[in-house]
């Protein structure tokens, strides 16, 4: 095996010949290394998922025990002042919940998933994977962290305004967003009007990091690393960096026209005659459209479904092979799949719209589209499983992760369907259903990706693995509390639950305790879900500090790798010296073949990786890439 | 690309030509909004003044795209890159309008005003 | 470590990086512009008041149109210059490049200030009023306020006996302005009663925290609202410690209940508690001795007789005093809306504007509109001719133009050349022609529907021309600093690799291109439409 390493003793002392040391804050802080700042994302993004786990566990505590105050153990984290204003006798208040629903959904779509996905992920490995030696503009990609980082921490710092963080819903619906904090007379130290500023931010970031990852996917490839010898990894970040550069924009747009709307009093999306409790008739010129904020919120809003899921998709995609010992079941339907996702993505946006009035010719376009857009997707899961079928397979950590992803990421997908048709949403609209289901898809969907990725790369990171039984007090509980966590909801929705109850139904229980809605449910009868629910969720908190210590400890003390490609991988972050130092490679490599050469009758090791020449050597492949 | 000074010299006078193109454009443009015996359609603003002025810009942006931006001769990766923009730009404008043009709001529900 | 094809293209993509990354950016740009776009065609079609149809001035748009084009030629023939290493024709096509950037910002800022100066009023009727606001004035003398500004005449005027501010959302500013304001007028603001609380637990009487009589400051507030945030932690770790008590107790008693079902019983004992608590002072109340006319900006101030509430939760008592808002020169009526709200209602459109509240209370509209009749009349006989029919614009709105026209032909003061010119860019030119052109109007406080100046508040046209146009001036913005980064800076990399700096320009020069392809549009839909 040791062959097939382009790595030599020594290589450290030679390596450090050429770059004297940049000192431990241009090395570590402000670093324009691509692996330096993909682990700078990884570690930013973890902590806003704790951040945002955090909110979610109080917000569960108010679903599950309206009527009891706040438990110590998650209050002890806000001040005697916060709790005094947010909190009314320790019980978490209507608006406390609303604000901590619109940060959790905020915190963990923008600055949670997408940079651990695209940021840290994509970041490492990408460059990795083709070769090159850097991204194509690295100090482009330092600003893209810094960037992200301002965004969150202004979204963040919002909670100590004397206004609270935004409270508007993640989606930040006009013209309920319009006026919400009205009353603060510095706009700027509003939490509504802050999201808008880290929104800006966030996308101005996205904007920076998708234009750097596609102009090195085109053009820093390595010789022989042709379109179809790409690793599915890569392609999937290449459409996600589409997604981003095409989707966000419209975004940005409706953000700063929101944002026009609270400190310049313009009324693009505030309708003409509009009357509040808290403001009276609004001092507005009206005339402008709630429903074009919708519009331009979805038309990113849907394709960000895929920006998330999409890296997730990239790293099982790798994990599978390497632990099947056999190549990539329909590499090639699953490359054209996700190009057609990327393209479809464009024109489902209005199946979040269809309570909003639109006609039966736009709602049967869009819901058309919404279906066709699950074959490419269900293509690729389905390739992924039939990969399964006939492998070896290694049950390593990280493809125990890999394995749950598929039926998890499935029940995710498929409860989706329902909610695709207009007659169906019409009844699962707003309610609990929808939750569960896009839970599904990102938490033990996307997450366990992640967290396979994790697992899978950690040895190139470090030269070490992550320990197999932490990882075990891990992952089971995680499987079985997510599941303990959304499929109640999937039943709750049915049965009618809103999704924005704050206090988990029990105003309706109080006013008419033996009403039945339409579904032949009353309230009371799926209540004491929400017990259970939130139990789950504080259980599955508890079991991810193992997470935490197995990717501290193991950094230290972890089992050591034997080789560069402990994994006996293909692909050509394998072949970079552990962990691979400023500029990757010892050795330009060149591909000679596609990225899932396993388990080949005419070779004596059951990988062949891509870097490794031809036994009849034959001369150096040109680039034969016909663009 | 025009890369060797000869044929840049050549593509100056294009430059020049196209630039001229684009003033007597803009000329045409606010004539047809602004002296009646330019004004087609009816009198004052209405959707052939729209259709014309829009013409009109769309032609001289596509001067300047193809000739100054040199899209006329450029790499095929290009194309894509920038069509996969416009693409999606032809996306949200045509289906918010088509979503606009289409509500489900009809007379029978505004009978009773 | 050398990252690839930074200078010399790749071999089977045959670009540089940075072309590509450009290009994918302006893809971007297309996105974001057309965001807008959408959101401007959105608008429009949805539009329920008459949209302001080919309102802007054509003149500046026109001239700005031809700058950006021409920069558009210079900047390609400053990358041709160094492509053909000519770095002194360079320096030369790149500075025109930059300075017409500049021209194009003046134009833009000059039409942007006449906006924020002009002020539009919708009367409670819908009818329209446009012009120029008036100052406060002592003789021939503006009265300035205590900031040295201008006052004016658009403020409301609360006679104010009692102020009280709320400790914790006061706004500072507003708080520095009463107290100057007073001072200037001779006033005093003073604590109106004793303030007392229970500031230390275990206290039996309340303790005077300020005494009646001390005057207002920020940092009196600031420590009132220290001893009120104080008592809110501490009275709410108290409640909250209580109410857990409780529901264990409650638990206890009741085995085997749910919540829900026991979660009306469980109250905290306020009176056992009573004793531990301390006092909040939400709110303090000052008298204003003796009472002094305050004036407040009419979006800050919910207002009414007797009692008004500021934004930041201030409470003003006092007698709302005559506040009629005061155009110094009246430029335009406006009957489009209100024609359109009659013809909603089956209204005849003659029938509703001589049933406005303008036409019966303003002998210069009524004058004004007679005028226009008569023009109409003569329009409408020119174009029947062609089979036309004025426009619903010209029907029902005397411009500035029209009421310049009127008073021309009544003799009225007439301007020429350049005078008549400089009208073009900086609007209507008051001195010049004078009050019988443009007079002098005051309308009272309870006619006003909605007003702003000609800013993204006034309308959904407005706030759409402003992002648009500003979003583009902020790119040409950045185009110039790039370019002239080049310009000043590029010597250095032009000795030692020009190529590298041709490309620069070229990438520089794309951006350039796309301004200007943004403004091909900008200027006929905002323009023209």
């Amino acid at each position: 095996m040791s062959s097939h390493d382009t790595t030599h003793a020594g290589h450290d002392a030679h390596h450090d010949e050429h770059h004297h040391d940049p000192g431990f804050i241009w090395k570590y802080v402000f670093s324009s290394d691509h692996k330096m700042i993909g682990m700078q994302y990884g570690i930013t993004a973890m902590c806003f998922l704790a951040f945002g786990f955090y909110l979610m566990m109080v917000m569960r505590w108010s679903i599950a025990y309206p009527h009891q105050p706040l438990p110590e153990w998650m209050s002890w984290i806000f001040t005697d002042g916060w709790k005094a204003r947010w909190l009314q006798d320790g019980k978490v208040t209507g608006e406390t919940y609303n604000m901590f629903g619109a940060m959790h959904g905020t915190i963990m779509v923008f600055l949670g998933i997408v940079p651990l996905g695209f940021g840290a992920f994509g970041n490492y490995v990408t460059p990795l994977q083709i070769g090159a030696v850097d991204m194509a503009f690295p100090r482009l990609n330092m600003a893209s962290y810094w960037v992200y980082l301002i965004g969150g921490l202004i979204m963040c710092s919002s909670f100590f305004m004397e206004s609270g963080a935004a409270k508007s819903g993640w989606t930040n619906y006009s013209p309920l967003a319009g006026f919400a904090d009205g009353q603060v007379v510095n706009q700027f130290l509003a939490g509504q009007t802050q999201w808008l500023l880290g929104l800006v931010c966030l996308i101005t970031s996205s904007l920076l990091g998708s234009v750097n990852f596609i102009t090195t996917i085109i053009n820093l490839r390595v010789r022989g690393m042709t379109w179809m010898r790409m690793p599915f990894f890569v392609w999937a970040m290449l459409v996600t960096g589409f997604l981003l550069l095409l989707a966000f924009p419209p975004l940005e747009a409706a953000g700063i026209m929101q944002l026009m709307d609270r400190v310049g009093h313009s009324s693009f999306f505030m309708p003409t005659g509009l009357f509040t409790k808290s403001e009276g008739l609004a001092d507005l010129s009206g005339g402008g459209s709630p429903l074009l904020f919708q519009h331009l919120f979805w038309f990113l809003g849907h394709p960000e479904v895929y920006v998330l899921l999409l890296p997730a998709f990239a790293c099982v995609a790798e994990i599978i092979p390497v632990n099947t010992r056999k190549p990539l079941w329909g590499y090639k339907s699953m490359v054209y799949s996700v190009l057609v996702l990327g393209f479809l993505s464009f024109v489902v946006w209005a199946h979040h719209m269809y309570m909003t009035g639109m006609g039966a010719a736009v709602s049967t376009f869009f819901q058309t589209t919404t279906v066709l857009i699950s074959v490419p997707s269900v293509v690729i899961i389905t390739a992924m499983l039939i990969s399964l079928w006939g492998g070896s397979i290694r049950f390593t950590p990280p493809m125990m992760w890999a394995c749950a992803f598929i039926p998890m990421f499935g029940i995710g997908g498929l409860t989706g369907l329902p909610l695709a048709f207009n007659l169906a949403d019409l009844h699962l609209h707003d309610t609990y259903y929808v939750i569960g289901h896009f839970h599904y898809v990102v938490a033990p969907g996307i997450l366990f990706g992640f967290f396979a990725g994790v697992l899978h790369w950690y040895p190139k990171v470090t030269g070490r693995f992550m320990s197999k039984t932490l990882n075990h007090l891990h992952f089971w509980p995680s499987l079985i509390c997510m599941n303990l966590i959304f499929f109640p909801m999937l039943v709750q929705g049915m049965a009618g639950f809103h999704r924005r109850w704050y206090n988990g139904g029990d105003a309706y229980l109080a006013k008419a305790q033996d009403s039945v809605n339409i579904f032949g449910n009353s309230v009371a009868h799926n209540i004491d879900m929400n017990i259970m629910m939130s139990m789950g969720a504080w259980t599955m908190a508890a079991f991810q500090i193992f997470f935490v210590i197995n990717l501290l400890t193991s950094w230290k003390f972890g089992k050591k790798a034997n080789s560069d490609n402990p994994w006996n991988a293909t692909t050509l972050e394998w072949a970079t010296p552990t962990p691979p130092g400023h500029g990757n490679f010892l050795v330009e490599p060149v591909t000679y073949r596609g990225p899932y050469e396993y388990s080949r009758p005419d070779c004596d090791e059951d990988f062949l990786p891509q870097w490794i020449a031809p036994k009849n050597a034959a001369p150096v492949e040109k680039p034969a890439d016909k663009h | 690309m025009a890369d060797s000074p000869e044929e840049i010299k050549k593509a100056v006078r294009t430059y020049l030509i196209v630039g001229g193109i684009l003033f007597l454009g803009t000329i045409l443009t606010v004539l047809v909004a602004t002296y009646p015996p330019f004004d087609v359609g009816a009198h004052g603003f209405d959707k052939w003044d729209c259709i014309l002025g829009l013409t009109i810009a769309t032609i001289k942006a596509t001067l300047v795209a193809s000739i100054f931006m040199h899209l006329n001769h450029e790499k095929k990766a290009i194309y894509w890159l920038f069509g996969s923009g416009i693409c999606a730009v032809i996306s949200l404008a045509g289906l918010t309008a088509l979503a606009l043009g289409d509500p489900i709001f009809d007379k029978f529900f505004y009978s009773g005003h | 470590m050398e990252i690839p094809y930074i200078v010399t293209p790749r071999k089977d993509t045959g670009l540089f990086n940075s072309k590509i990354a450009i290009w994918l950016f302006l893809a971007s740009e297309v996105m974001l512009f057309g965001g807008f776009f959408s959101a401007y065609v959105f608008l429009r079609l949805g539009a329920d008041y008459p949209w302001p149809e080919r309102t802007l001035p054509v003149l500046p748009g026109l001239i700005n149109t031809f700058v950006l084009i021409g920069s558009s030629v210079t900047v390609v023939f400053a990358w041709a210059s160094l492509k053909m290493r000519q770095w002194r024709k360079f320096q030369i096509f790149m500075g025109i490049t930059v300075f017409c950037a500049l021209i194009f910002m003046v134009l833009k800022a000059i039409e942007y200030n006449v906006k924020f100066h002009h002020q539009a009023v919708r009367l409670s009727d819908y009818s329209i009023m446009e012009g120029h606001l008036g100052f406060e004035m002592a003789g021939d003398k503006p009265v300035l306020d205590h900031k040295g500004n201008k006052i004016e005449e658009n403020l409301i005027y609360v006679e104010t006996s009692k102020l009280t501010f709320n400790t914790v959302r006061f706004h500072k500013p507003w708080v520095e302005e009463f107290l100057t304001e007073a001072e200037h007028k001779n006033s005093k603001i003073v604590l109106a009663a004793d303030v007392t609380a229970i500031t230390k637990e275990g206290q039996k009487a309340p303790e005077i925290v300020a005494k009646a009589g001390e005057a207002l400051s920020i940092e009196f507030l600031n420590r009132l609202q220290k001893i009120h945030l104080a008592a809110r932690s501490h009275n709410g770790a108290y409640r909250t410690a209580a109410l857990r008590g409780e529901w264990v107790k409650a638990h206890a008693a009741n085995p085997g209940k749910r919540d829900w079902q026991i979660a009306s019983g469980v109250n905290i004992d306020v009176k056992a508690l009573a004793p531990k608590l301390l006092d909040e002072i939400s709110t303090v109340a000052f008298k204003v001795d003796p009472p002094t006319s305050f004036d407040f900006h009419p979006r800050d101030i919910k207002e009414a007789d007797g009692q008004s509430t500021l934004r930041d939760g201030t409470v003003v008592d006092g007698k709302l005093e005559a506040s009629p808002m005061v155009f110094h020169h009246v430029d335009a009526i406006d009957f489009q809306y209100l024609v359109m709200k009659a013809v909603a209602k089956g209204i005849d459109p003659e029938v509703a504007i001589q049933n406005s509240w303008l036409m019966k209370n303003s002998p210069f509209v009524q004058q004004a509109w007679k005028w226009h009749l008569a023009e109409m009349d003569k329009l409408k006989k020119e174009l029947a001719v062609h089979h036309r029919e004025p426009t619903h614009k010209e029907l029902y709105r005397l411009g500035w133009k029209d009421l310049a026209r009127m008073a021309e032909e009544e003799g009225g003061a007439k301007i020429s050349g350049a005078d008549q010119f400089k009208e073009e860019f900086f609007g209507p030119n008051y001195e010049a022609r004078g009050a019988e052109t443009f007079p002098e109007f005051s309308l009272p406080r309870e006619q006003v529907g909605f007003a702003a100046k000609f800013s993204p508040a006034w309308n959904t046209y407005y706030a759409i021309y402003f992002t648009i146009t500003g979003l583009h001036g902020l790119h040409v913005i950045g185009g110039a600093l790039v370019l002239s980064y080049y310009l000043f800076f590029g010597k250095k990399m032009y000795l030692t690799n020009p190529e590298w700096l041709a490309n620069r320009v070229e990438i520089g020069g794309l951006f350039w291109h796309f301004v200007d392809l943004v403004w091909i549009f900008v200027f006929p839909i905002l323009y023209l439409m």
